[in-house]
């Protein structure tokens, strides 16, 4: 096209007619290619912030990266990652993402990165961000996400009661991070779930079992052995299971369910690891894993950009359980996404994939069919409305549904 | 040990000829030549083009006024527990405790928001409470090893880990923020430094650390006390045959140390945006590093007050750039390598000072392995017996 244009621009056969048709024509092009570049830009770019927990995880920052990345590919977006080597890092990394004024949304994974977030949204009202787990941040430009992890625990609380009664064991184990409200929304849902299973579980034997529950508050996200030396403890105390509610200490929990399986010479039944966050079951070659509530946080950021592309961004808070898909009891297809993902990660190797499943299915079916039946019961419930999960975001809260559902507390 | 201790000495020295021989300025940017090389050969190897790189990390640190404001930010820490190494190395004596010191004076530093003070005064007490605890954490070590001649680099390792623990535990339980258990109380707004360009981190707590450095010059190379430091310093022997008290030389430079690493505890406390708290949550995710990132700077800085102000400045700089080259147009690198970057121009940087410091230090390795010998013998001997 620009060629025959050049070609008639061309009256006469002088030398310097050429040069500037040359001209004219090399302008053309460079303004189509801007034309082009343009367009693309155009198509939008997303950033996602990770706190410092980074990249490599399997679980929170790469569910974050996983998510957001999925809905770049799918909508034809460009996507940056940004992380963070310290604190002080947070509220200069959004700004400087926000001052581009290129990205069509910032996302910000997790709730460390809340107060940055709160001071940079006022500092770039026209910039669009979303945040995970954080439900405080008021403003017209951003989304909060926060998920029901009440339900995803009363499905893994409802699990573990009932296999605690069906394999004769006197407790269930909860081991948590640091006492925060987020993870009383936990403590509420499996306390809500183990209870309900120990009632199913009397219906369907005709005898009301005795299982406790345990728990304890480690204090901390990071140090792994805390949470062996939580697990331990509970498992001595007659736990058939661990639920590891504080991310990176379920490697310890699981070592701790490994190293009682090696003293007992078992390799599947009880006691039962019971993961976190994302499919957590193919941790340890999927040897003790056997179901994990799954929070997704790559969900809510597909959901985010989606509602970026599609026009439908929605400020104030966006809560996600069971019904939108943002939390759930793991399942086999699931195992296998993660398995992928973990061979991604390069923690897992691709040989390993049959294996994994294998050994996981093997578990899985030291619990009768009918437990697993009534947890698909309950989900049910939740799903359709008639079943509501407690839950608790304050002190008073979390007490009232301590005193509510003892089990086995004084 | 060696076949030939005459032979190696004699190439060290050669080498330290070599390399101190050059005028200072002279040799740190022949260094940073050295270390950006080595950091473009490794970017250019995983595939990423280090020219663009560069030129990314050069602009969001040093681009502008927001970048200058950004890189001054990340210096003012720096600056404070840099000058906590380099005291102790003009008297002599290696502490590696900045990191623990800074952790115990930013928890006293937040302690401000127990109770309720007119403006400048509230932000005074909080410095105060900082300077003494981290003099305290830090005054242990010294008696330690004025006492009991128990080496500084183990006791202020160790101090490390108790005051990392104690400030966690502090954080976690006491100091704590009821409604947001993962992080300490806020430092109120009568307390804060106050914010010098909008929009940016860099706060008025600047000021005290170039201030802090200032004081710190004088005292050591305009004052006796400061004379007698460096002279200790420089040899022991001598200076206590001059008539000068080693112990108080010891004492008193361990004690400025901790004052200048609790301050800086204090300037994340209370001069770092937006949340003027520490998150125990996430493990003190402002803090961790920042005394051991000191020692860097300070060797750069040539363990002087000046050479640590420009070299803490350098530090910001590539603090602040690094966090661009992330997302720098086509040529995104990610964290992981851009630290490696950071360390290779860090090490080179800091290989000339640890070549003249490598004297000291192989004494303190040769005192230390002497103590676990005299200790084995005298096992061997009981044994014996």
């Amino acid at each position: 096209m620009e060629l025959e244009g050049a070609d008639t621009g061309i009256p006469g056969g002088t030398k310097e007619f050429k040069e500037v048709a040359l001209k004219r024509l090399l302008a053309v092009t460079l303004m189509l290619i801007l034309g082009v570049s343009l367009l693309g830009m155009a198509a939008g770019k997303v950033a996602v912030v990770l706190d410092v927990g980074g990249r490599g995880d399997l679980s929170f920052n790469d569910m974050g990266f996983k998510g957001t990345d999925q809905a770049a590919k799918d909508f034809g977006l460009q996507m940056i990652e940004v992380q963070c080597a310290t604190g002080a890092d947070y509220l200069p990394n959004i700004r400087n993402v926000a001052r581009t004024g290129d990205y069509d949304l910032i996302i910000c994974v997790g709730f460390l990165l809340g107060d940055a977030l709160a001071a940079a949204s006022t500092e770039f009202p026209n910039q669009k961000f979303a945040i995970i787990d954080v439900d405080y941040i008021t403003g017209p430009n951003i989304m909060n996400f926060v998920f029901r992890e009440n339900e995803q625990s009363a499905l893994v609380g409802a699990l573990a009661g009932m296999s605690a009664a069906y394999h004769g064991y006197s407790a269930a184990g909860v081991v948590l991070g640091i006492e925060i409200p987020v993870l009383w929304h936990f403590e509420a849902g499996f306390r809500y779930g183990m209870d309900w299973g120990l009632k199913a579980f009397a219906k369907h034997e005709g005898k009301a079992p005795s299982v406790n529950l345990l728990y304890t508050y480690t204090g901390t996200f990071s140090d792994i052995a805390l949470g062996k030396a939580a697990s331990e403890a509970m498992l001595a105390q007659g736990a058939v299971g661990v639920y590891n509610v504080a991310g990176p200490l379920g490697v310890g929990d699981h070592e701790a369910v490994a190293e009682a399986h090696g003293n007992l010479g078992t390799l599947y039944g009880p006691p039962y690891f019971y993961g976190v966050d994302a499919n957590q079951d193919f941790i340890g070659n999927g040897f003790h894993g056997i179901a994990s509530g799954m929070k997704r946080v790559d969900t809510a950021c597909y959901m985010a950009v989606e509602a970026v592309v599609k026009g439908q961004f929605k400020a104030g808070v966006t809560s996600l359980g069971l019904k939108e898909g943002g939390v759930a009891i793991s399942k086999v297809g699931d195992l296998a996404d993660f398995i992928l993902f973990g061979i991604s990660g390069g923690s897992v190797s691709a040989d390993d994939f049959y294996t994994i499943i294998a050994n996981w299915a093997q578990n899985r079916s030291t619990i009768p069919g009918w437990i697993w039946d009534a947890v698909d019961t309950l989900e049910a419930g939740i799903l359709d409305g008639s079943i509501v999960v407690p839950t608790a975001s304050t002190g008073d809260q979390i007490a009232a549904v301590r005193a509510q559902y003892t089990l086995g507390a004084p | 040990m060696t076949e030939n201790p005459a032979r190696e000495s004699r190439l060290l020295r050669g080498v330290h000829r070599t390399v101190t021989g050059l005028h200072p300025a002279l040799e740190s940017i022949v260094a940073a030549i050295v270390g950006l090389l080595i950091g473009a050969v490794l970017m250019y190897i995983w595939g990423f083009d280090p020219w663009k790189a560069y030129w990314a990390l050069l602009r969001g640190a040093y681009g502008g006024s927001y970048e200058w404001a950004s890189s001054l930010a990340r210096a003012t820490p720096l600056i404070l527990t840099a000058l906590t190494f380099s005291i102790c190395v003009r008297a002599g004596m290696f502490n590696i405790g900045a990191e623990g010191q800074m952790m115990m004076g930013a928890m006293a530093a937040v302690c401000v928001a127990l109770f309720a003070a007119p403006t400048v005064l509230h932000l005074i007490i909080g410095l105060v409470f900082a300077a003494v605890a981290g003099a305290l954490w830090s005054v242990v070590p010294a008696i330690l090893k004025v006492s009991r001649g128990v080496s500084e680099v183990i006791s202020t390792i160790m101090f490390n880990w108790i005051g990392r623990w104690l400030a966690l535990y502090l954080a976690i339980y006491v100091i704590v923020d009821r409604m947001r258990p993962e992080k300490t109380l806020t430092v109120p707004v009568t307390a804060r430094f106050p914010i010098l360009v909008r929009g940016t981190d860099l706060s008025a707590s600047i000021f005290l650390a170039v201030g802090v450095a200032l004081v710190m010059y004088f005292l050591l190379w305009h004052t006796t006390m400061g004379y007698e430091v460096r002279a200790a310093g420089l040899n022991p022997t001598a200076a206590r045959y001059g008539g000068i008290r080693s112990k108080r030389t010891m004492i008193i430079s361990f004690l400025l140390g901790g004052i200048t690493a609790g301050l800086a505890g204090a300037t994340i406390a209370m001069g770092l945006p937006p949340s003027y708290a520490i998150f125990g949550g996430g493990a003190f995710p402002e803090l961790t590093n920042l005394g051991f990132d000191g020692m860097a700077v300070a060797m750069v800085g040539r363990n002087h007050p000046i050479g640590i102000l420009v070299a803490a400045l350098f530090f910001g700089g590539l603090n602040a750039g690094g966090r661009v080259m992330q997302f720098y147009g086509s040529n995104p690198v990610p964290l992981e390598m851009i630290r490696v970057v950071m360390g290779a121009i860090v090490l080179a940087m800091a290989i000339p000072e640890l070549i003249r410091l490598f004297p000291a230090i192989k004494n303190q390795g040769e005192r230390f392995f002497a103590v676990l010998r005299r200790r084995r013998e005298t096992r061997s001997k009981e044994g014996k017996a």
